[in-house]
């Protein structure tokens, strides 16, 4: 507690960088890409890292490129490169939808793809003000004993929000990470804990330096979020379905547990079942604009237009364009 | 601390800057370029948005570290060699431009937008890009409409007039009339470069900061203060506790039941229990976290009913009042007999509702000035109401009304919401008296939303009955409203709630019975509609649920029961000159009702609703003989008429109102007319900006002040050339005869009424006429005219999500005769909008008192997204009283709208909405219901 305030703030040039002055650093660090995350946390209090890692200086990280089987993004593409990619617009049409349901339009223009999906959980009794926390009585996430969200629950189910996650996931896209120990390529699903409190299980000191998502022929996909207004708001819940040309499906729901939900099937498969399972993956709880029950709800309802939707479109095609790429 | 090199609008600076600062506190605090306004902090509002490196971002989420060596670019620099840009120019054109605090972010996010816009799609292809793109501004004046017309035009525009961007400054003057041509408000150029200065923009040099403790629990004793580790904090002025300013305001008499701070117990979690001055805002925030309070808790009361147990002597919220729990007022009004009325109703209904509290959500956060000097005291607040703050003031600093001055910037909205005497006002004027130096103090967000004085959230059951042939019979209604902590306006808003049911309709049989109670959460007041905005919503919603049990078309039932002009009410009210017909009428045709209701496919639906409000109380707050409103008019050699009043201008355009009056009366172009608003050492009393009064009242004495110096020159003339005063014509800046033997400019009429006399000063004033019955409760919603208007709403409703998209709104109001067509439009059109969001989206949730939605995030103000099309219709009565005929517009409006889009919502799948904000999840469990019981009642 001293007003001469010591935090930093530093903009290194490379990965390798930034990831020696984050194992270097004594007090707490915090990456920060386009910050629209970051910054608000800092705001209300929840994130008080000393020292701020600026990414966006960092080359290379910005790229879309296409190879013969992936598309790999860079981490640092913005929402609004991504929702305006005519590449991705073609092969993954879903993944701008899902970027252009993020926040405003105006952040979407700071606000980059790795950020995305490294946003901090959320609940209403955690993304709130210092003052707030403390009148409220501290929750599990803010170093409290109980959630008061469920009114005693000694687990952390703040909610995953990240809507390029969930599609991403649904797409079966890897990371490529970078820390001091070692760079490696896994699938995103992994890196999500199901901890409200520590919701990603990265070395603390990990860059997503890219994502790739495999090219394959004859996906189709649906994605939906619901919230209050249409622009704005963070996702009370975000559906994804995925059917492949395998006649394979995978299903993943953000907004509905402190990890994406995953589940996989098959077109085969009864879909009561299947969404009965979905359900029951979920780990929705009194944290949000809309209740439990209708959150919970809305999930049969959501997939079940998708299947509808899905059933009448045509399957992308990785041959389809070869627009120039960025 | 770090060194950064910033080009702001193409002029270098070198800052030192702490290493987590945000780039809006650099622009605004270090820069002093205050144009970038700073609505939420926290990335959801759009207000201060810049270009960075010719990108926008929100500075209030930008590291200004992060900008070292970049270019941003603010609202500052657009306007060039004085000229505006061209989209400003267009943001003016169009009326875009309310309260303006949102502006500048509007315009910047809209000048990035524009070049990407796809012009070929045609016109609504190009609107809907622009909603999307302008999605993250939130503005609460304007309902977007004027704003996207502004985008769309300039982004056709731009590639036409490509070789210059700037032209001259839009020529406002005088056309032939001034009453009823449209025009900007005369200070939108102001407020679009950014130049207009609100409270928050104002530095005072030497000013301490200011900043809160706040209670943590809803009711509790409070035990000890410790302060001692507080004031070792280097940097630490004064540090306040409640004991030192005990004296109670309030803004009416009856009311007086608030302290500057806590004083011995809290009431709500939020109030003020400590305030400390010092350097910097961060120190006083620090300073703030080491103040120690002991407490004891109270037994808390949350909710209505709670409230309307008996509590214990020690329980009660306040010690005052007759009762033995913590009901605040009681009001009960009757006239007929309501119990026969029902026997003999051929078919009643009787429904309960529940209703959230709502925020005003004005853009701008309060903040304020203050410093004491020979003068005695001087605060630059943002308020509605200087006149009434001037008062509490000199009470609680406890000092002649002779000593303080109160200054009312521009201000970034109000809506009711900037209408009390506030804590923080009483706070600093205190601060400033102990340390001797300017203090400054400007709300967070999440403050302003604890400072709330929002709607009352709201429980009532009503019933009707109607002839069969459609004809009403009665109304009964029992209400009761929760007034959070403090009394407020809530002794007005408990007879509103009732009293303002006795219009826009005839009945005979009419009552009421309506009591407010306190809890422990933060206080409630006046917003826009004050009062009867939830009841109005139950009778339209019983009216139609009427028509529909006597099968007869909701807008014929209206339309037959409407209340006639020059008619009184049952409880006496005057109706002069009502448009309630005309309005209504108007909304059928353009929505081509009679073609479409009933033919539509499950799911959409059309519903309408009526309303009316007050044109200005007829009896003033405080009991005195000062007139409503004065006006004062100078003239000096110059030929510039100088209007002074003590109106608040909020963004609602009355400064505008009162020149376009005078110029009016006095055949004199505006540019030739100065308005100074809102300065209680300069401008005569006027009661302030609340019930819908300024342009009837101020207006009206606008109006008798012209004609006053209008009588003084004609004198003046007359005299000199010995002719018939009646002869003389005052039009287009000239003074002449018919046959035009004198025919003289302005100045040279100026030059003859200043001959061996110099300046001349004259006064103009507005009395209401008395009015009213003389039982008690009779004064409650008098009015010297009343506004009515008429909304049809349509609806979607997804009957698997049960989520409902409003996707037209078509209003009328009666305005008697909108003075300036472009301002009234924009009233009618930010009524409208509020409205969608008390309808749609917009709550005050709580956890345990604590409130849980106070910030933008979470708090739905429909985005420009949410907000359908909006028709805008203004029908004129000529109200004989008011000034050329105008009566209010800024209300009213947002009555029938909330009804209406629920009876479009019962139209669509045949769910009565008793319960706002509608919520999606009802809405199924009554279409399952529907199913399950078997019937489909459309
Ligand atoms: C009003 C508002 C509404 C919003 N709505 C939504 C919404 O609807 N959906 C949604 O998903 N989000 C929403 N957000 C959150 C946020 O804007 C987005 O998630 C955004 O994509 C985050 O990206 P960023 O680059 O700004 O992340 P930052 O804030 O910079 O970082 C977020 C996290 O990611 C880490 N990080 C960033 N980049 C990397 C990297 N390359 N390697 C390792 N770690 C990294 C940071 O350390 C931090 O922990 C909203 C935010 C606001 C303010
Ligand atoms: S002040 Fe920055 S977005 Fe509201
Ligand atoms: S003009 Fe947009 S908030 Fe007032």
């Amino acid at each position: 507690m001293t007003v001469i305030s010591e935090n930093k703030y530093i903009s290194p040039n490379s990965v390798e960088q930034a990831v020696s002055a984050a194992v270097e650093h004594k007090g707490s660090y915090r990456y920060i890409a386009g910050g629209t995350d970051v910054m608000v946390n800092k705001f209300q209090g929840n994130d008080t890292a000393d020292l701020l890692i600026d990414l966006t200086g960092i080359q290379g990280l910005k790229e879309i490129l296409k190879t013969d089987t992936h598309i790999i993004i860079g981490a640092l593409t913005t929402l609004e490169e991504l929702q305006n990619q005519q590449l991705l617009a073609t092969h993954f049409p879903m993944l701008p939808e899902a970027a252009k349901s993020v926040a405003s339009p105006t952040i979407r223009k700071s606000a980059t793809l790795g950020g995305n999906l490294l946003c901090e959980n959320r609940c209403i009794f955690y993304n709130q003000s210092e003052w707030w926390r403390e009148a409220a009585g501290r929750c599990l996430k803010c170093n409290g004993d109980i959630c008061l969200a469920s009114g005693g629950n000694k687990y952390c189910y703040s909610k995953f929000v990240s809507d390029i996650a969930v599609v991403l996931i649904s797409l079966n896209a890897e990371i490529e990470i970078i820390n001091e120990h070692e760079t490696s390529v896994i699938p995103l699903e992994t890196i999500y804990s199901g901890d409200g409190i520590n919701p990603v299980l990265l070395p603390k000191t990990s860059i997503i330096k890219s994502i790739y998502i495999p090219l394959i022929d004859g996906n189709r996909s649906a994605f939906k979020k619901l919230r209050k207004r249409e622009t704005l708001d963070f996702t009370s819940l975000t559906t994804s379905l995925t059917i492949k040309n395998s006649g394979s499906v995978r299903i993943v729901l953000g907004g509905a547990h402190a990890k994406p939900v995953i589940v996989d099937g098959s077109v085969e498969d009864d879909l009561e079942v299947l969404f009965s399972q979905v359900v029951s993956n979920t780990r929705i709880i009194e944290n949000d604009t809309y209740s439990r029950s209708y959150r919970k709800d809305m999930i049969r309802v959501f997939l079940k237009r998708s299947f509808v939707e899905l059933n009448s479109k045509s399957p992308y095609s990785i041959t389809g364009s070869n627009e120039p790429q960025k | 601390m770090q060194q950064i090199n910033l080009k702001i609008n193409n002029k270098q600076y070198h800052f030192l800057v702490s290493a987590h600062e945000m780039l809006s506190h650099v622009i605004r605090e270090k820069a002093g370029l205050t144009g970038t306004k700073i609505g939420c902090e926290q990335g959801s509002c759009g207000a201060c948005t810049v270009l960075l490196n010719n990108v926008a971002v929100l500075s209030c989420i930008t590291p200004a570290v992060r900008c070292d060596n970049a270019e941003i670019t603010t609202i500052e620099a657009l306007a060039k060699d004085g000229k505006l840009h061209k989209l400003q120019e267009k943001f003016v054109e169009k009326g875009a431009i309310q309260c303006g605090f949102c502006t500048p972010g509007m315009v910047m996010t809209a000048l990035s937008l524009a070049p990407n816009l796809n012009k070929e799609a045609g016109i609504d292809s190009m609107k809907q890009e622009i909603k999307e793109g302008l999605s993250g501004n939130l503005c609460r004046c304007t309902g977007y409409t004027k704003v996207i017309a502004a985008v769309a035009e300039y982004a056709l525009e731009l590639n036409v007039t490509r070789n210059s961007d700037i032209i001259s400054e839009n020529n406002t003057n005088c056309p032939k009339s001034a009453v009823g041509t449209p025009r900007p408000y005369i200070e939108a150029q102001k407020k679009v470069r950014g130049a207009a200065e609100y409270a928050d923009d104002i530095s005072t040099r030497n000013a301490l900061h200011c900043k809160f403790l706040r209670s943590i629990y809803p009711h509790a004793r409070i035990e000890n203060i410790d302060v001692s580790e507080a004031l070792k904090l280097p940097g630490v002025h004064f540090i306040s506790t409640g004991i030192e300013i005990p004296v109670t305001f309030g803004v009416l008499p009856i009311s007086q039941d608030e302290t500057a701070m806590a004083v011995n117990k809290v009431r709500y979690i939020g109030e003020i229990v400590a305030a400390v001055a010092a350097d910097t805002e961060e120190i006083a925030v620090e300073a703030c976290s080491l103040i120690k309070v002991k407490y004891s808790v109270l037994k808390e009361f949350l909710t209505i009913d709670e409230s309307l147990d008996d509590a214990g002597e020690d329980e009660k919220i306040h010690e005052y009042g007759k009762f033995n729990n913590n009901i605040h007022k009681k009001a009960e009004l009757r006239f007929g007999d309501q119990q026969q009325g029902l026997r003999e109703a051929e078919v009643t209904t009787k429904m309960s509702f529940e209703f959230d509290g709502i925020n005003h959500g004005f853009t701008e956060p309060h903040a304020a000035t203050a410093y004491w000097d020979e003068n005695g005291l001087t605060i630059t607040t943002a308020t509605q109401v200087p006149h009434y703050l001037h008062r509490a003031l000199a009470k609680v600093m406890e000092v002649p009304l002779s000593r303080v001055r109160v200054i009312k910037p521009y201000l970034g909205g109000g809506f009711g919401g900037k209408s009390d005497p506030f804590a923080h006002e009483m706070i600093i004027a205190h601060l400033a008296r102990k340390t001797g130096r300017p203090v400054r103090v400007r709300l967070s967000r999440e403050e302003v939303f604890l400072t709330n004085h929002g709607r009352h959230p709201s429980k009532m059951t009503v019933e009707m009955g109607i002839s069969k042939d459609g004809f009403l019979q009665v109304l009964d209604a029992d209400i009761a409203i929760d007034g959070g902590a403090y009394g407020s306006f809530g002794v007005v808003t408990s007879y509103y709630n009732g009293v303002l049911l006795q219009a826009p309709y005839k009945l005979s049989n009419f009552g009421f019975r309506t009591y407010r109670v306190y809890t422990n959460k933060p206080q409630c007041g006046a917003m826009r509609g004050h009062g009867a905005v939830n009841s109005r919503f139950a009778v339209e919603s019983l009216i139609d649920d009427l028509a529909h049990k006597i099968q007869m078309d909701p807008c014929e039932l209206r339309m037959q029961n409407f209340l006639d002009s020059n008619s009184l009410t049952v409880g006496q009210y005057r109706i002069t000159s009502n448009g309630s017909r005309e309005s209504l009428q108007k909304v059928m045709e353009q929505s081509h009702w009679k073609e479409r209701i009933g033919k539509m496919e499950k799911g959409k639906g059309l519903g309408v609703a009526c309303g009316f409000f007050i044109s200005g109380s007829a009896l003033p707050i405080i009991w005195n003989e000062l007139p409503q409103s004065v006006v004062h008019l100078k003239l000096d050699f110059d030929g510039r008429v100088l209007v002074t009043s003590g109106s608040s201008d909020i963004g609602q355009g009355s400064d505008t109102m009162l020149a376009i009056i005078v110029s009016e009366v006095l055949g004199l172009s505006i540019d030739n007319i100065f308005v100074l608003g809102a300065d209680t050492l300069l401008t005569p009393v006027d009661f302030g900006s609340y019930s819908s009064r300024v342009t009837f009242m101020a207006g009206n004495a606008a109006k008798d002040a012209a004609g006053n110096l209008k009588k003084e020159i004609i004198q003046s003339i007359v005299t000199k050339f010995e002719i018939n005063p009646d002869e003389l014509n005052f039009h287009d800046n000239r003074i002449f005869t018919n046959d035009k033997t004198i025919d003289l400019s302005w100045m040279e009429a100026v030059d003859i009424l200043m001959a061996k006399r110099g300046a001349v000063s004259v006064s103009g004033k507005y009395i209401s006429p008395k009015l009213g019955g003389d039982f008690k409760g009779a004064g409650a919603g008098l009015s010297p005219s009343y506004s009515f208007g008429a909304v049809i709403a349509e609806v979607d409703v997804d009957t698997d999500t049960g989520q409902v998209k409003v996707t037209n709104i078509w209003g009328a109001h009666d305005c008697g005769k909108a003075l300036n067509p472009l301002a009234v439009q924009g009233q009618l059109e930010g009524s409208w909008h509020m409205g969608l969001g008390q309808a749609i989206s917009e709550q005050m949730k709580y956890y345990k008192g604590l409130l849980f939605n106070n910030n933008f995030l979470e708090y739905k103000i429909p985005t420009s997204l949410d907000t359908p099309d909006i028709h805008a219709n203004i029908i004129e009565t000529i109200d004989p009283e008011g000034p050329f005929g105008a009566k209010e517009a800024g209300e009213g409006a947002i009555h029938p709208v909330i009804p209406a889009i629920a009876n479009a919502i019962y139209k669509a799948v045949g769910v009565r909405i008793t319960k706002l904000p509608v919520n999606p999840e009802d809405i199924l469990a009554m279409m399952k219901l529907q199913k399950t019981s078997g019937g489909n009642s459309k």
